[in-house]
């Protein structure tokens, strides 16, 4: 086992990372450690399909000099999928942090339980 | 066929949800025609239809499906008969109640609901007008709108519900195992496959018998009926008591003696448990009864006792009993209609729903005590009167039938109950006819019911006598079937 | 009728067109396009239902002219588009029933907000029915998301902000799961079209190298689908989010949005892992047991409830603890069971949130059960329809919970090992039920000097023809359920 926790020290770290930020947003009081955790979350995957579409030693998949043989460059997809990863999650972040403004102007808070303890005082 | 079973449903709905009538001559009418209707049609499929009828399917293997035999005949006669009479009876009764046009709606529907499950030719069919039956019979507990009718219905529902789910799981067992889920004689299920899998088909049994139990008010199951009947206006607790609770019969029959087979149950440990609830019943019953002060309770409570002599003669599976328990079947639904039906006249008439408040009645209501005391001896079963037949052949069947330590035990529990029915009933007789010296019992005066409510009462009389004086051609006819079906 | 073939990807292209375009309309146009949208897509789906029945096959239709292992595919069997066609259905009817209330809560100038995430929900619905990749899979959950975050909190009293917030959470947690799964799935196999990966899985699984890693995959995409569809005990956002937006909010989140979801899982468990594989696997009879608890734990908060709104809502928990319960069973009939119960369980839930709220509104705005006292004589329509949703959900037969019910335990007696916790639990649950749904329409049934005005049906037809549709269909689903199964059977088969 131990052996290959080292070799493999990418996705142990992307795993990590994802550990992370998956229990701060789940555990955390705060508005934007929440957020934070969520974006820690989102990197972590990034960061793990990264490090599966790299092959060692070959370049960005863009073609330059007309080279197209395949061991050239690393695998596109992933890069790919990154990307569209990058840009969900930037839509999410957003409309997180457009509620958590909303919800600081009404209470003054970024404390969700806190919030949700004065929505029950006031028995709406 | 399917005339009798969705007219009069429509007819009801259409009575719901229609404005109301200028003139209360005008409901009567309406409710009048739609019951002789509905009547007539009833008897013509009774009498005249042999073949079955699917409606639509439900699924692939499930249809819809009305097939008359013997015993659906019997209990739809009975129905008609009962249904008509105590019909006819609340257009006088309910003069004094409010929301009569929502009650003759319900009871309308209700009838058709009846209908159609005594019709039920599969499981599923008569599985589909149970639920409906117990549906619509609540508005009927509901009526007063009191917060004790509420609590009553409610526990009506829940009682009924738990029951029919305990029911739903044999069902699906049933209908993985046995051929076909029409009603045969002696079962569905090749006893080879019984055999193979008796430990589970035993449990499911069970739990047929307690889940149908509930509806006939079968210990441990019971609680609902005595508070739930007598909350309902007069007529209605009539038909619970007499006619509604016999579904739950009804259902225990098609189970036991035409899906699961009785050749399979004999002898078995769900035979001696069930023998032994019903006998419980029976005696705790009549107890409960003995001790209730209010008329239409003390009726309650001989209902569970009187159901479970018609389930304790299915349980002990042997011909003579099971023509003994049909013969009841009727006998007890006339009985019991005609006591609750004189309670509501004393009622209407009156307002004394205490036995105590009784004294001296007879002076007043002369013929509805009269028709009490007829009816009463024989529930008691005292010849000639139906009871008598009933019972008699229960006990000698029960003597017949070799199960050990029952064999004996049945017998003597049904005396003591009837003993104990003797105790219940005829006080108010006693009490209404001689109130004792010196007894003012003028506040009585001139308080005998009109004809609408008198005649009813009557026919119930006279047809308690008369099945007891003649009951050879009923036990005949199912001492037949049981020949088929055992 | 080669042409047919293109109507999946032009219905969800028409939705996100509709969409984008929205955004420029008034509300009262945006909602006109909406109508015609949701209506245009409907045919479309009914059209492709047709011509994959008639055919019995499924298709697949390239996107963009990269073939199979590159490009992006959709799929279509006739499941699929049944699917398409019963959640049209279910939207458009959410959205008339609630349109009068839509009116009091949203401020008009947001109106057409309110529809652009509406068809951006439909979109996403239906590229969860079609697509064959699973990327694109996840993009369109993210923006399934994003889109009932939008209709929760479109109300924008303090309460529904809460609410989304808490709803955004959780669906964000289970998406992270699903997408860190969906990663692993791509490492171990190299592909993103859901039939591909499912041949190399089928290796991997025969091969048994790779036997944790692809289980905790499982585990993890299955998880997070269950968060987002709040399986118990994921639930405790659901609640707030259907009990504080707006009605046609609540219904088509509690039957459209979960129901997407779950969607999407049953096309892993058939697609991409492969049924056997998942049978085999564990997780299912941890899903099974979480299912039987939601059974029973749903039913029992919903009876402890005091708002109707959220008791409707806690029922929803129970039904989802019933369509992964048919899951756990493990058997093909149970998953039609299951997919049975989507369509049921959708056409009953829509109903109870919009006659609740016909109910709701004749009692002040009140909630609660003691001002709904004879709440069904002051909307006559909303209290018959009410009362036939209890029915269905009570299982009483003549209505869709009945036959739902009946193919679950049809499923379970099939099955030596789970059939008795299946059929104890199914009584129990149908009990609990019974419970507090007979309780609430006793409730309205209970007549009281009321200081509420009443409703006529002619004041709003609108409202009452909805209803009639809901119950139609609910009658419809309990009556002629054997096309239906045979329907749902057929496309199972040729879903793999």
């Amino acid at each position: 086992m131990g052996e290959h926790l080292l070799e493999n020290y990418a996705e142990v770290v992307a795993v990590a990372l994802f550990g992370i930020g998956f229990t701060n947003l789940l555990l955390q009081k705060n508005m934007i450690k929440k957020i934070i955790g969520l974006n820690i979350m989102d990197t972590a995957v990034y960061l793990f399909l990264a490090e599966k579409g790299y092959i060692s030693g070959h370049i960005a998949p863009i073609v330059v000099n007309g080279d197209l043989s395949p061991d050239t460059y690393i695998n596109p997809v992933p890069s790919g999928l990154v990307l569209t990863g990058i840009v969900v999650s930037v839509s999410v972040t957003a409309l997180m942090l457009s509620l958590t403004i909303r919800l600081y102007r009404r209470y003054h808070t970024l404390d969700l339980d806190e919030i949700t303890m004065r929505l029950k005082k006031e028995g709406l | 066929m399917l005339l009798p079973v969705t007219f009069p449903i429509l007819a009801g709905m259409v009575l719901l949800l229609k404005k109301e009538f200028q003139k209360r001559s005008a409901l009567l009418f309406y409710v009048g025609g739609v019951l002789v209707f509905t009547a007539a049609a009833a008897l013509y499929a009774i009498f005249g239809i042999r073949e079955g009828v699917t409606l639509f399917h439900l699924t692939k293997t499930l249809p819809v499906y009305f097939k008359l035999d013997a015993v659906g005949r019997y209990f739809s006669l009975t129905l008609v008969v009962v249904w008509v009479l105590a019909g006819f009876f609340s257009f006088e009764y309910m003069k004094h109640e409010k929301n009569e046009k929502r009650f003759f709606g319900f009871y309308l529907i209700v009838f058709g609901v009846l209908l159609g499950l005594d019709f039920a030719g599969n499981l599923i069919t008569m599985y589909l007008f149970y639920e409906l039956m117990t549906l619509t019979s609540m508005p009927f507990v509901l009526h007063t709108q009191t917060k004790e009718s509420i609590m009553a219905g409610l526990r009506y529902l829940f009682f009924s519900f738990a029951g029919a789910y305990m029911a739903l799981f044999g069902i699906y067992f049933i209908s993985r195992y046995g051929t076909t889920l029409n009603f045969t004689q002696g079962g569905v299920i090749e006893l080879s496959v019984l055999q193979e899998h008796s430990g589970l088909f035993l449990v499911v049994t069970f739990f047929m018998l307690l889940g149908f139990g509930v509806k006939a008010g079968m210990f441990p199951l019971h609680a609902w009926l005595p508070t739930a009947h007598p909350v309902a206006p007069g007529p209605a607790s009539a038909v619970l008591s007499g006619i509604i609770v016999k579904g739950g019969v009804l259902a225990v029959i098609r189970v036991v003696y035409q899906l699961i087979g009785v050749s399979f149950l004999r002898g078995t440990w769900v035979q001696t448990a069930w023998i032994a609830l019903t006998l419980v019943t029976v005696f705790m019953g009549s107890m409960l009864a003995f001790g209730e002060p209010v008329l239409k309770k003390r009726l309650a409570y001989s209902t569970v006792s009187q159901l479970s002599y018609i389930l304790f003669g299915l349980a002990v599976m042997q011909p003579e009993a099971f023509s003994g328990a049909l013969l009841h079947v009727s006998a007890h639904a006339f009985i019991k209609v005609a006591l609750f039906l004189c309670a509501s006249a004393i009622i209407y008439r009156t307002g004394a729903t205490r036995v105590e408040e009784l004294r001296g009645i007879g002076k007043g209501m002369p013929v509805t005590l009269w028709c009490y005391t007829i009816v009463s001896l024989g529930l008691i079963g005292i010849p000639p009167a139906s009871g008598f037949a009933s019972k008699w052949h229960l006990a000698m069947g029960a003597l017949d039938s070799g199960i050990a330590v029952f064999s004996w035990l049945g017998p003597v529990v049904l005396l003591i109950s009837a003993l104990l029915t003797a105790g219940y009933l005829l006080p108010v007789t006693m009490q209404g006819f001689f109130p004792g010296e010196g007894f003012d019992a003028s506040r009585f005066e001139n308080k005998e019911p009109s004809y609408q409510m008198l005649v009813p009462l009557l026919v119930f009389a006279a047809l308690t006598i008369l099945i007891g004086l003649a009951p050879n051609p009923i036990t005949d006819a199912f001492l037949a079937f049981a020949a088929q079906v055992m | 009728m080669e042409i047919i073939r293109n109507f999946p990807c032009l219905s969800i292209l028409l939705a996100m067109f509709s969409a984008i375009i929205s955004s420029a309309l008034k509300g009262r146009w945006a909602r006109r396009l909406n109508t015609f949208v949701v209506t245009a897509v409907g045919i479309l789906s009914a059209c492709t239902l047709y011509f994959t029945h008639v055919t019995g096959k499924s298709y697949v239709y390239v996107m963009g002219h990269f073939p199979a292992p590159f490009g992006n595919e959709i799929r279509f069997g006739s499941l699929e588009a049944g699917m398409a066609l019963f959640f049209c259905v279910i939207m458009l009817l959410s959205l008339n029933g609630g349109r009068h209330k839509l009116r009091i809560d949203i401020d008009p100038a947001k109106e057409n907000l309110y529809y652009i995430m509406v068809d951006l929900l439909l979109s996403s619905l239906l590229a969860l029915v079609y697509t064959n990749d699973l990327f694109t899979a996840y993009v369109f959950v993210e923006i399934n998301t994003i889109a009932a975050c939008g209709l929760i909190m479109i109300m924008e009293s303090g309460r529904a902000i809460e609410a989304a917030t808490r709803y955004m959470i959780m669906s964000l947690l289970g998406s992270g799961l699903f997408l860190i799964g969906l990663c692993m799935l791509y490492d171990m196999t190299g592909h993103l079209l859901m039939s591909n990966i499912q041949q190399s899985v089928r290796e991997i699984a025969s091969s048994g190298t790779y036997m944790i890693p692809l289980l905790v995959t499982i585990a993890l995409i299955v998880v997070g689908l269950a968060i987002k569809s709040a399986l118990f005990p994921f639930h405790a956002w659901l609640p707030d989010a259907y009990g504080y937006s707006t009605v046609s909010s609540a219904a088509m989140l509690s039957s459209l949005v979960s129901k997407g979801y779950i969607f999407l899982l049953i096309k892993i468990i058939y697609r991409v892992i492969g049924f056997d594989i998942f049978v085999g696997s564990r997780i299912i009879n941890v899903l099974f047991v979480f299912g039987l608890a939601g059974m029973i734990m749903g039913s029992t908060s919903a009876i402890r409830e005091n708002d109707i709104r959220r008791m409707i809502s806690y029922s929803s928990v129970a039904q989802i603890g019933y369509i992964y319960m048919g899951f756990g069973l493990g058997t093909p009939v149970g998953m039609a069971a299951s997919v049975f119960h989507i369509l049921s369980h959708a056409a009953t839930k829509s109903l109870l949130f919009v006659s609740g709220v016909g109910l709701t509104d004749v009692s002040g705005d009140h909630k609660e059960f003691i001002e709904l006292t004879g709440a069904g004589y002051r909307n006559i329509c909303a209290g018959l329809a009410f009362t036939a949703g209890s029915l269905s959900m009570v299982g009483i037969p003549l209505f869709s919970g009945f036959i739902s019910k009946l193919l679950f335990s049809q499923a379970a007696v099939q099955s030596n090992l789970k059939m008795l916790p299946t059929l104890i639990v199914l009584a129990i649950s149908t009990v609990l039920n019974a419970i507090y749904f007979m309780k609430t329409v006793i409730r309205i049934y209970t007549p009281v000097e009321s200081k509420y005005e009443s409703v006529s049906v002619k004041k709003n037809s609108l409202y009452a023809f909805t209803l009639f549709c809901f119950i139609a269909l609910n009658v419809v689903l309990g009556m002629c359920s054997q096309p239906i199964t045979d329907w749902i059977t057929q496309g199972l088969s040729v879903f793999a």
